[in-house]
């Protein structure tokens, strides 16, 4: 039997198997296959003659010691024969940890985990998490993915998971809020005028256009922005990034272009969020506080506003998230010596990205009523 | 024998701060060598230049053969990095860390891959109860040998250390010297190391470049010790420096 690393050849006493070609790194694969067909079935010696090596590594000497140590767990024995002196410090060498370790493991049996340590790891582990940001995508690695894209696509939903979803609940609070007090502002001037039922229109279509969106937007800079600064920033002070381009691996597409993508995602939906919560809050007022009939309020509601409304805000959201994140990333990216400056580059981010999204805004207000949408 | 890392006519600039002016250096095969300058004389924009993180002014590197170019993917399977503060990846346990240039570049089976993992963990003079540990959990030191694992990983044909020993007691120094050389004799490896610590030079390095006026003056230890420089004068002339050369020198080496 042969392949194209070893070479079987059955004698009276034992078991020749010849190595050949490259042992090393690349092919490791490929040697366990082979190694894992050396199989003595009558218990001869097997002896591996290693003077056909072209090239031997650490990683092609463990596949060769690891099939030693499986044979002799099967009660056979093994040899090595005919090793260049250049090669066989390779194989010594796994020897020599292998012993190490073994000491290594008599020094501390310890006892298994008590609960205890497991719940404390798990704490810790939420920790990490939170904080953690290549920690996703290296483990989508460990777990063999390897294709750029498939990385990107499951780091940009856990960026929508972690920008969006995640921001919902103080969204649609805020959001609520706002609703409550624009109402309540309306109702003062407008019922002098008997005209209560107009504060339907204004909370409606303020929260639909402007405040749901701005709202929106404004918290997740707050929110995501800075971690994204802070998080690309504490990589590059650690000089992760640099890391991770030595390792082949390209920062800008497995760290930012995912945050801008999830984040463009992301804010649209939690604008909607805003705008719902918005409306609710605009409706305990008009209907707890003005006693406009419940019925009547959907109405005017469904009169005063239509889908233009809903989407002049919605259309604003993925150019505002473009912002948000593309200024987080930056400024994180920018980081170079200090923790110092990592500080205010973070508080940077935030406060031009909010400006950005201001600025933003005011354009499309003007263009918005240049167009009559 | 074709050098591993050679650099011809690199130029560093920085507004007007000229950091490197033409400078040449070698790297050749199965050497481990010295990079040493004063503060500021560019050894790190020099081996980020060379690592391609960092867009030189002009010149031309190439490590193993390949051209390095600023922020394209290098010779990334054959070298390894020991940055200076580890570069560990924090979310990672330090088992992770070592496994996932593995799982980057390569399809073994899981088994294996946690098995090479260990071994360079070993290699690195780690105990194996490190490897669920997370970075932040560990002191300087073992940070440096985990990433030093990590740097192993993928049976580099070139290693770049970054001040090695910089943040070392003495004796945590020494060892990580001991370490160099070890793996220097059994893996066939090329080293190229920044260094501040003179006793580091001397105890593992088979010639020195020193980084003065934007070049690089390179020679065995004898050679360098006996040149002119007035900085290298300065630099080794020192009572520190002298003891070191007396007795640090790889008695294999001498
Ligand atoms: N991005 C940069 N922009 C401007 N100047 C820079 C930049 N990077 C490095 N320099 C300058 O280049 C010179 C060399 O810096 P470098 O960090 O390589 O020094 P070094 O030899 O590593 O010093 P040390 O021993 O202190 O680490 C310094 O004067 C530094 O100010
Ligand atoms: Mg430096």
């Amino acid at each position: 039997m042969e392949n194209a690393y070893l070479q079987v050849e059955k004698h009276h006493d034992s078991l020749k198997v010849g190595l050949r070609n490259d042992w090393v790194f690349d092919n490791v694969s490929d040697l366990e296959e082979a190694t894992a067909s050396v199989v003595s079935s009558d218990g001869l010696p097997v002896i591996f003659q290693c003077g056909g090596l072209q090239d031997i590594d650490i990683a092609g000497a463990w596949v060769l010691y690891d099939r030693s140590q499986q044979l002799a767990e099967l009660g056979i024995k093994s040899d090595f024969e005919g090793f260049k002196a250049e090669h066989f410090k390779f194989l010594r060498n796994i020897i020599d940890m292998a012993a190490i370790r073994e000491f290594d493991e008599d020094l501390d049996d310890e006892p298994p985990p008590r609960p205890l340590h497991g719940s404390i790891e798990r704490v810790g582990q939420n920790t990490l998490s939170a904080f953690e940001d290549i920690g996703f995508i290296a483990r989508s690695i460990l777990d063999g993915t390897r294709r750029p894209l498939t990385l990107i696509l499951g780091e940009t939903i856990k960026q929508v998971y972690e920008t969006g979803v995640r921001a919902i609940p103080i969204v649609m609070i805020m959001s609520f809020l706002i609703g409550i007090v624009l109402a309540y502002q309306a109702s003062a001037q407008l019922e002098q005028f008997g005209a209560k039922i107009f504060v339907v229109d204004l909370a409606s279509i303020s929260i639909l256009r402007e405040m749901g969106v701005l709202l929106a937007a404004v918290m997740v800079a707050g929110r995501s922005g800075s971690a994204f600064a802070a998080a690309l920033g504490t990589m590059k002070l650690n000089e992760e990034i640099d890391a991770l381009r030595v390792l082949g691996l390209n920062p800008n597409q497995i760290l930012v272009v995912p945050r801008i993508l999830g984040l463009v995602i992301a804010l649209p939906m939690l604008t909607l969020f805003a705008d719902v919560a918005g409306i609710l809050g605009g409706a305990l007022i008009a209907i707890g506080s003005l006693d406009i009939p419940t019925v009547q309020f959907v109405e005017r509601v469904k009169y005063a506003s239509d889908m233009n409304d809903l989407m002049v805000g919605l259309t604003k959201a993925p150019f505002f998230a473009f912002l948000i994140a593309v200024t987080g990333t930056l400024r994180g990216m920018q980081v170079e010596h200090s923790a110092e400056q990592l500080g205010r580059l973070t508080t940077t981010a935030v406060v031009q990205s909010i400006f950005l999204i201001i600025v933003a805004d005011a354009y499309f207000t003007i263009i918005f009523t240049r167009l009559g949408i | 024998m074709e050098p591993v890392v050679r650099i011809s006519n690199l130029v560093n600039r920085f507004g007007d701060n000229v950091v490197h002016d033409g400078l040449n250096l070698d790297v050749m095969p199965d050497e481990t060598l010295g990079l040493v300058g004063g503060s500021g004389t560019g050894k790190s924009v020099l081996l980020r230049s060379i690592l391609g993180l960092q867009k030189p002014t002009s010149g031309e590197i190439t490590v193993l053969g390949q051209r390095i170019e600023y922020l394209k993917p290098g010779p990334t399977r054959h070298w390894g990095v020991l940055f200076q503060g580890g570069a560990l990846l924090s979310g990672l346990t330090v088992q992770e860390n070592v496994e996932l240039p593995i799982a980057l570049h390569s399809d073994m089976p899981l088994e294996t891959r946690h098995e090479l993992a260990s071994l360079k963990l070993l290699m690195a003079g780690l105990s194996l109860s490190v490897a669920d540990k997370y970075p932040s959990e560990l002191s300087g030191g073992m940070r440096k040998r985990v990433s030093l694992a990590r740097a192993l990983a993928l049976e580099p044909k070139i290693l770049f250390l970054d001040e090695p020993t910089a943040g070392l007691d003495p004796i945590a120094a020494t060892e990580f010297d001991k370490l160099v050389n070890y793996l220097q004799d059994n893996l066939d490896l090329t080293i190229m190391m920044i260094t501040h610590d003179v006793d580091s030079l001397f105890g593992t390095c088979d010639r020195i470049a020193v980084l003065v006026d934007g070049n690089a003056i390179v020679g065995t230890i004898d050679e360098i010790l006996e040149h002119d420089n007035e900085w290298i004068q300065s630099y080794f002339g020192v009572p520190r420096a002298r003891r070191a050369a007396s007795t640090g020198v790889r008695p294999d080496r001498a």
